[in-house]
């Protein structure tokens, strides 16, 4: 890992790569997930799902079911009166049992509590469902076709969430939402271009494949519901729960323990209102563990289609770009709203663009759910515009990193208005990345080269609390609603709050993702944790400092007393420094007491501008193709982190390695196919994820330019280093071999393809 | 009445004698009925290897081995690597090298390598990444993992 | 979860049989149990009982005669038979197929015999034991018979095996003087897109006779006696044989192939051409070795 600062220092141990702290826990077997919990009178809960893409529910008979020896209670929507069965984040279109109909193969009929696992499983084949197949739709075609079969009836509840403050407009029933960003006179730019570029480009629905799969256990006692789950995002679940079973915020209680992988397919709430009606209706609490075959069939990623049409000028120089997107958000809205106008805002690229329309389009389809994944769209649409960067270099005789440059919005620029200007130098990063590709040597015959940049309005509501305690002893527990899902928010977090606070970081615990212990989170996920969480630490070592500086005041005031100052690691006393338990001591007279910081972030102050940081993507490939079998070997992967500041290096370099790998996953080899309406490879033999002999020769680097809004200039990463994955290797391939793939994912099937296509267009 | 079946195996050097039924997985045994949660179920179809755990030496998919299988055996887990709370070499060198971030396919990669450094203990990268080549990790890359079971072989396991 | 079943543990073939009979024949033989309980998870299959053979003597070992024919019990994992020195000595082709199939896990546990008996489709082992003219023992309460492996594995998941039947070893014949035997596959997937199996007798420079099998086509692995008989006749020196395979690759190219999520027919056709000039020189360069 090379590392590049150019920022003003930090005080430790930020910008140090310490150990993570889950480090023993998690190589001795002894870190708990959700999957590891037991409770006293804890029962097992199994599911009934769909075999019909579209169906009404004429009836469901149990009866056997119930009656099985170790059955404990059969659950179906009709169960349920008293509960809100609708939820979801941006349209409440998701009833967390299936009420009436399915609207996919999976989709949960019946929930089965039984003693133990296998008595659930026996109960579920005795119980008899009776469907009326309805038509159905499993492509976005299809399901916007003339008289295609319609999913929901009614409109969910719209806005339903905090901060979703869209006008959703459905110009079709099978739409979920529209949105359009757009700014200049679009027809103007392509009116007179020198170079009008058109074509369409498919990105696969994907699977995030988190390897703990969804699980959820809920207990209810005295009319109040906890809940450990799997979960990014506890308070957002809290409130689904608090909402669908009519609860007041203060009774439901979510705790998280360590995640197993999220990559925002955790994001929101899945599972828990389930567990929690099925703990409801059999009076014990439940666990429902899902396996990963069930869990393709909870949430996926948003396939997408992008036709793109972009006006250039002789200098290769953007008049405009215009887009349609589709997004194929399957069966329910879950997050995909979100991620189809993050598409949108994406699309253009992080270039000064005069004009520019896009519409996207979030369509239903009877498939399994798409919501929130890494990227959040950005894949999608970069992977359309930044594969049309390199054709119309190619077009111009120019070179694919020069047209980029020529393009490339400032640092302080805004991409466009209103927003937060861009706090990142991109093309500072791209000539970085050309240098680890050794672009000027021109490279040897049957090997491509390309280098792809994206920038992404990330870091989602800047809105998030901390509670920092200080101690008779001086130690300190930060409380915070951040989750740890492999990122290490709970090293990076407790090593910004021991830099704040002066202490040492052994002197430092760090409470997390308890919502009954600790204060208000938003979401873990955007890339936002490190930065927008590490504004609330420092807002809360910030406010513990005022109340130790005032209690020094006043329990060591006097005529002739100095005045204490507030330094680094304590309040300076005339020629001694008192130490923070000292101060709390004092004040309490006695070896007690604490003092309690309190953080608070919102869109203000610094904050105010939105995006609150932009997630910066640059990545760098070299490939070489086996033509006669169309496999792509890619030899050398670049990234570079531009983040601001690196609180902990090792973990911002192992984020972008682990967002390059995975994007290559879905570049390469990963996509959902249904067949019939059903999901004909919803398992990892015929779905296949990135191995240990995938790995190309990886280059990393680490950009700290301390131009973020977060702590000593810290930004986001963890999903910029995914989104340019599939567009490099594309203008790699074409610079390669001369064929142009717009289909992901690059299997070796389509590559041939492509060849066969370029040598009959050559008249071979 | 449903059928039991008594088995007697060694896990991480402890003798255990239990009474299951044959349907049980050595995963549910490990998990369920000793408390070892170290070892994960993930994909539950021997794809992906966080369930790996050693029996009799050789690396198994616990999650579609019957623990009867195991009758007799000695199996060793994650939480058998450590002695006394002194970490392997292995287990340091995945924290030093952060070889993890979410540590769920942890244990079963951990397993994985302990096997393969007790029969190549000085391998080439490329002999690691064969190796470990059926274990999944969906975090990190593979990158840190590799460098970290080369440095454990520098340094002994 | 795997359903409910007794579980039985016969120490011999006599021992096998009684506990197959007593249970009604509602039961199922398993040793690695890599398929078998891989299926019964996914609720494809159940079974009253489970009969364990590994504990079986008669199915276990691997052995060579003086000539190199190899008889290899059907409890034999895959594992076992890639290190094996008899199969490394004798017939190193199968010691790397048996190197490069599922994951290692899979391979410490799952066996030949099983694999077999399994005959899912795109098996590795089934399509280059068919080139190899590789034949199985089995043996059941009435007695024992043996065939040819495309006797065996008459579709997919389906065997001419009766269900009180079991499989006891492969036989695998001694190689001939010159003669070669080598497999390539191509998987872009967990299964192979395209296999291809080849036994190639190389007598005075030149290819005497040949045997080409192909897998993952269709949907159970196939001889081309066609292919085979095109080799027939080509000078055993790579420059030169990779330009005479055209005739072979003709007739894999007229397969019927089955388009899976592996490929098209079409492609998996090209890929099948692709792998035979790979296991011919293979082969070629192991005949030359034992001329």
């Amino acid at each position: 890992m090379k590392r590049v600062i150019e920022r003003g220092p930090a005080p430790e141990p930020i910008g140090i790569s310490v150990p993570r702290r889950d480090g023993i826990e998690k190589v001795t077997g002894a870190a708990s997930f959700t999957t590891d919990l037991t409770l006293p009178g804890l029962a097992h809960a199994r599911l009934l799902r769909s075999p019909y893409a579209h169906a009404r529910i004429r009836s469901i008979d149990a009866e056997a079911a119930r009656r099985h020896p170790g059955v404990i209670a059969v659950v179906t929507a009709a169960d349920l009166p008293g509960v809100q069965l609708e939820y979801g984040h941006a349209v409440a279109d998701h009833p967390l049992i299936a009420t009436g109909k399915v609207r996919f193969a999976g989709e949960v009929v019946v929930g089965v509590v039984a003693e133990d696992a296998a008595t659930a499983d026996e109960a579920l084949r005795l119980i008899e469902v009776d469907y009326d197949p309805l038509p159905y739709a499993t492509t976005v075609e299809e399901a916007l076709a003339p008289g295609a079969p319609v999913l929901h009836e009614k409109a969910g509840r719209q806005g339903a969430h905090r901060g979703f403050e869209e006008d959703i407009t459905r110009d079709h029933p099978n739409v979920c939402s529209t949105f359009r960003q757009a700014w200049g006179e679009i027809e103007d730019a392509f009116t007179g271009a020198h170079l009008v570029l058109e074509g369409t480009w498919h990105y696969p629905m994907c699977y995030a494949f988190a390897m703990e799969p969804y699980t959820s256990v809920a207990e209810w006692k005295d009319g109040e519901l906890t809940v450990w789950s799997s979960a990014q995002h506890p308070y957002m679940v809290r409130d689904d729960l608090a909402h669908v079973f009519h609860l007041p915020l203060s009774a439901v209680r979510v705790i998280v323990p360590y995640v197993g992988g999220g990559y925002g397919s955790k994001s929101y709430t899945k599972i828990e209102p389930l567990t929690a009606a099925l703990a409801l209706k059999a009076g014990r609490p439940v666990r429902l563990a899902l396996n990963v075959d069930d869990a393709i069939l909870t949430t996926r990623g948003d396939g997408a289609t992008v036709q793109l049409r972009s006006a250039f000028d002789r200098d290769g120089r953007l008049l405009g770009r215009q887009a349609t997107v589709r997004l194929d958000s399957g069966a329910y809205a879950e997050n995909s709203p979100l991620v189809g106008r993050k598409a949108a805002n994406r699309l253009g690229g992080p270039y000064r663009i005069p004009a520019l329309e896009v519409t996207c389009q979030v369509v239903y389809t009877n498939t399994a759910p798409a919501s929130s994944f890494r990227g959040f769209g950005a894949p999608q649409v970069v992977f359309a515009a930044e594969s049309q960067m390199d054709e119309a270099a190619e077009a111009l005789g120019l070179d694919p990193l020069e047209v980029r440059r020529r393009n490339l919005v400032e640092r302080g620029e805004r991409p466009w208005p209103k927003v937060r200007g861009l706090d990142a130098k991109i093309a500072d990063d791209l000539a970085l990345a050309a240098a680890e590709l050794d672009w000027s040597t021109p490279p040897a015959p049957g090997v491509g080269r390309a280098v792809c940049v994206s920038a992404s309005d990330a870091g989602s509501e800047p809105v998030t609390t901390a509670t920092l305690r200080v101690h008779p002893d001086g130690s300190v527990t930060v409380l915070c609603g951040s989750t740890e899902i492999g990122q290490g928010s709970a090293t990076a977090l407790a090593q910004i709050a021991a830099g704040e606070m002066g202490v040492p970081l052994e002197k430092v615990r760090l409470v997390q993702s308890d919502t009954a212990a600790v204060t208000y989170d938003r979401s873990t996920g955007a890339s936002r944790t490190t930065t927008l969480m590490g504004l609330a630490i420092r807002n809360a070592a910030r406010d513990v400092k005022a109340q130790l500086l005032e209690w020094a005041r006043e329990s060591w005031a006097g005529e002739d007393a100095p005045e204490p100052v507030l330094e680094h690691a304590g309040i300076r006393v005339g020629d001694r420094l008192a130490g923070w338990g000292e101060v709390v001591r004092a004040w309490f007279a006695g070896d007690y007491g604490e003092a309690i910081g309190r953080g608070y972030l919102r869109k203000a102050g610094e904050t105010a501008e939105m995006p609150p940081f932009w997630e910066v993507g640059c990545v760098g490939v070299e490939v070489r193709v086996d033509e006669s079998t169309g496999e792509i070997h890619v030899e050398k992967l670049v990234t570079i982190g531009d983040v601001g500041c690196a609180v902990n290096p090792q973990l911002a370099e192992a984020q972008d390695v682990g967002a390059a790998i995975m994007g290559l996953g879905m570049a390469m080899r990963e996509e959902l196919i249904y067949e019939d309406g059903n999901l004909v490879n919803g398992n990892l033999y015929d779905y296949r994820v990135p191995r240990f002999t995938d790995l190309p020769e990886l280059r990393t680097v680490l950009v700290e330019r301390g131009d973020g809004v977060g702590v000593y200039g810290a930004k986001g990463g963890g999903e910029g280093a995914l989104n340019p994955v599939a567009s490099a290797i594309a203008n790699a391939v074409r610079r390669a071999t001369g064929a142009r793939l717009r289909e992901a994912p690059f299997t070796p099937e389509r590559v041939w393809e492509a060849l066969r296509e370029r040598d009959a267009a050559n008249g071979r | 009445m449903r059928e039991t079946v008594e088995i007697s195996l060694q896990v991480n050097e402890r003798a255990q004698s239990l009474r299951i039924e044959p349907r049980e997985t050595l995963a549910d045994v490990l998990r369920d009925r000793l408390g070892l949660t170290g070892t994960k179920v993930s994909c539950d179809a021997q794809v992906c290897g966080a369930c790996t755990v050693l029996v009799d030496g050789r690396t198994v998919s616990a999650c579609t081995f019957l623990a009867v299988d195991a009758d007799g055996g000695a199996v060793r887990t994650v939480e058998g690597l450590a002695r006394d709370g002194v970490l392997t070499p292995l287990q340091q060198a995945f924290i030093d090298e952060a070889a993890f971030q979410c540590g769920f396919c942890t244990p079963g990669m951990l397993m994985a390598a302990t096997a393969l450094l007790e029969e190549n203990p000085h391998p080439t990268e490329d002999e690691v990444k064969e190796g470990l080549d059926g274990n999944l990790c969906r975090c990190t890359g593979y990158a840190p993992i590799v460098a970290a079971v080369l440095r454990a072989a520098e340094t002994g396991r | 979860m795997i359903p409910r079943f007794a579980h039985r543990r016969p120490r011999s073939l006599a021992d096998a049989f009684a506990a197959f009979d007593a249970a009604g024949g509602d039961c199922a033989w398993y040793a690695g149990g890599t398929e078998l309980l891989a299926v019964m998870k996914m609720g494809f299959a159940q079974f009253g009982t489970l009969i364990d053979l590994k504990s079986v003597p008669e199915l276990g070992g691997i052995s060579a005669d003086a000539d190199g024919a190899l008889r290899i019990g059907a409890t034999v994992t895959h594992r076992e038979i890639e290190r094996s020195p008899h199969v490394l000595r004798h017939l190193p082709g199968l010691a790397a197929l048996e190197r490069e199939v599922a994951n290692i896990r899979v391979r410490n546990t799952g066996t030949l015999g099983g694999n077999l008996a399994f005959a899912e489709p795109h098996s590795d082992p089934a399509t280059f034991l068919l080139a190899c003219d590789a034949r199985v023992e089995l043996a059941g309460p009435a007695g024992a018979r043996e065939m040819a492996i495309d006797e065996l594995i008459v579709g997919p998941l389906t065997t001419s095996r009766e269900a009180d039947e079991l499989l006891v070893a492969i036989r695998v014949p001694a190689p001939a003087a010159g003669e070669g035997r080598a497999y390539a596959k191509l998987a872009f997937f967990e299964r192979p897109a395209a296999s291809v199996g080849v036994r190639v007798r190389v007598a005075d420079g030149a290819i005497a006779d040949a045997t080409v099998a192909v897998g993952s086509l269709t949907d159970l692995p196939i001889v081309l006696p066609a292919a085979g008989a095109a080799l027939a006749g080509l000078p055993a020196e790579p420059a030169a044989l990779d330009a005479g395979l055209g005739a072979a690759i003709a007739v894999l190219g007229e397969i019927d192939a089955i388009p899976d999520h592996n490929g098209s027919a079409d492609y998996k056709r090209h890929l099948a051409g692709i792998l035979l000039g790979r296991a011919v020189t293979q082969a070629v360069e192991e005949a030359r070795a034992h001329a």
